[in-house]
């Protein structure tokens, strides 16, 4: 069993430091979606972004996103409402893979 | 065995989450932490009206934002084989029945554990025992629910510790 | 027998129904669960309930995070049995049907904010779902 381990507490699981200067999209509750550069980040998965796009959400569902954007340039992100992070590359839209 | 080892025995298998705000992920669990944050890969991300589908090669969720995960039911078996190896490994098993005790709650046990042992004799310990149980009412001497096996004890033993004591 | 308090170790082992915050209903024995009651099914079906329909979806082990559970309902085998009112039809015919429950609602709740907007009302539904 991956027992209790005091000293792997304090890593995060997230390993940013492989992103740094790549790109990423980051999600956050509320349902804001943003893409950008990987500047920094900390244990918090707090992070800041550089040439940040945020992705305009459909006015009738805040959960959904366009494909519309708008520039925002340099960013820092609040880990606490950070929902998700993946890196852009080796990221694209595919059709329904589920269908048979 | 708790969830939350189910999830860590689930690491390296095709898992299912779905975030609260009705979005699928599916995809290979890496790794999974104590706050239930995960990292996957090979992830087929699916939108809440299941009309848009992206392919991402590797993403983080945050432990917070998880609605529920669909596990592949050998995940079960596997935990029951390292529960086995794990329970003739382990020599004091911490002292609060969570070796032995299925479903009992890490935390009820704990703190039963460490309250009978220091508010038996001593009345005075009263605000103690209960502090580090976490409960107040649980001071009180009364077993609750999750005590059902050892609850004829406990009782006993409280009765005789605290003769006089109106509780 | 405890007296005053209940604990989810009652219910290990046997067969729930939990309701979550978005009204998906799961059907499974519990197997395990810890203090922040989230909760380990086994054979999961999801049923989803239209009318005097329903429909099973069977989902194998699922693992459902504490905060999103509503209800949780210990299901009587033998009453289970004797239901007789409700029919049980396909998956697929379920949804239909759900869609068309969900489009009704929607209407009614569209003419809902319209009327309360043209009173100079908001209602931030928002408010209404979760905030992610």
């Amino acid at each position: 069993m991956s027992s209790y381990n005091p000293a792997a507490k304090k890593e995060s699981i997230l390993d940013l430091k492989m992103f740094l200067g790549k790109e990423i999209c980051v999600k956050f509750t509320g349902g804001r979606e943003v893409q950008g550069i990987l500047k920094g980040y900390d244990q918090l998965v707090n992070i800041t972004l550089d040439q940040t796009q945020e992705f305009i959400r459909d006015p009738q569902d805040p959960l959904t996103v366009t494909d519309e954007k708008r520039f925002l340039g340099l960013v820092v992100c609040r880990g606490s409402s950070v929902m998700m992070v993946c890196p852009t590359e080796g990221c694209m839209s595919i059709p329904n893979p589920y269908e048979e | 065995m708790l969830p939350l080892s189910l999830l860590r025995t689930g690491q390296n298998h095709q898992i299912l989450v779905e975030l609260k705000n009705g979005e699928t992920y599916n995809g290979i669990l890496v790794n999974c932490d104590n706050w239930m944050n995960i990292n996957l890969k090979n992830v087929i991300r699916t939108s809440k009206d299941t009309d848009k589908f992206w392919k991402i090669q590797s993403c983080y969720i945050r432990g917070n934002t998880i609605k529920y995960i669909s596990v592949p039911d050998e995940i079960i078996d596997l935990v029951v084989e390292e529960e086995h190896t794990f329970k003739s490994y382990q020599p004091t098993g911490r002292g609060d029945g969570s070796g032995r005790g299925r479903g009992r709650g890490g935390e009820n046990s704990r703190g039963r554990g460490e309250y009978t042992g220091r508010g038996r004799g001593d009345y005075s310990n009263r605000g103690r025992g209960g502090g580090t149980g976490g409960d107040s009412s649980s001071s009180r001497g009364r077993g609750d629910g999750s005590t059902r096996g050892r609850g004829g004890e406990f009782r006993g033993r409280g009765g005789r510790g605290r003769g006089g004591v109106p509780s | 027998m405890s007296f005053g308090s209940s604990s989810l170790g009652d219910e290990v082992d046997k067969k729930l129904i939990v309701v979550l915050r978005d009204g998906k209903k799961f059907i499974g024995t519990m197997r395990t669960f810890d203090q922040f009651a989230n909760i380990v099914l086994q054979d999961t079906i999801e049923r989803v309930y239209v009318g005097d329909c329903y429909s099973d979806k069977s989902l194998g082990v699922f693992f459902i995070r504490g905060d999103n559970v509503v209800i949780l309902g210990e299901i009587d085998p033998d009453k289970e049995v004797q239901e007789k009112r409700l029919q049980k039809v396909s998956w697929d015919e379920i949804q239909k049907l759900y869609e068309l429950e969900k489009q009704k609602k929607e209407e009614e709740e569209q003419l809902k904010r319209k009327i309360m907007t043209d009173s100079g009302l908001t209602i931030d539904s928002i408010l209404n779902i979760d905030e992610f």
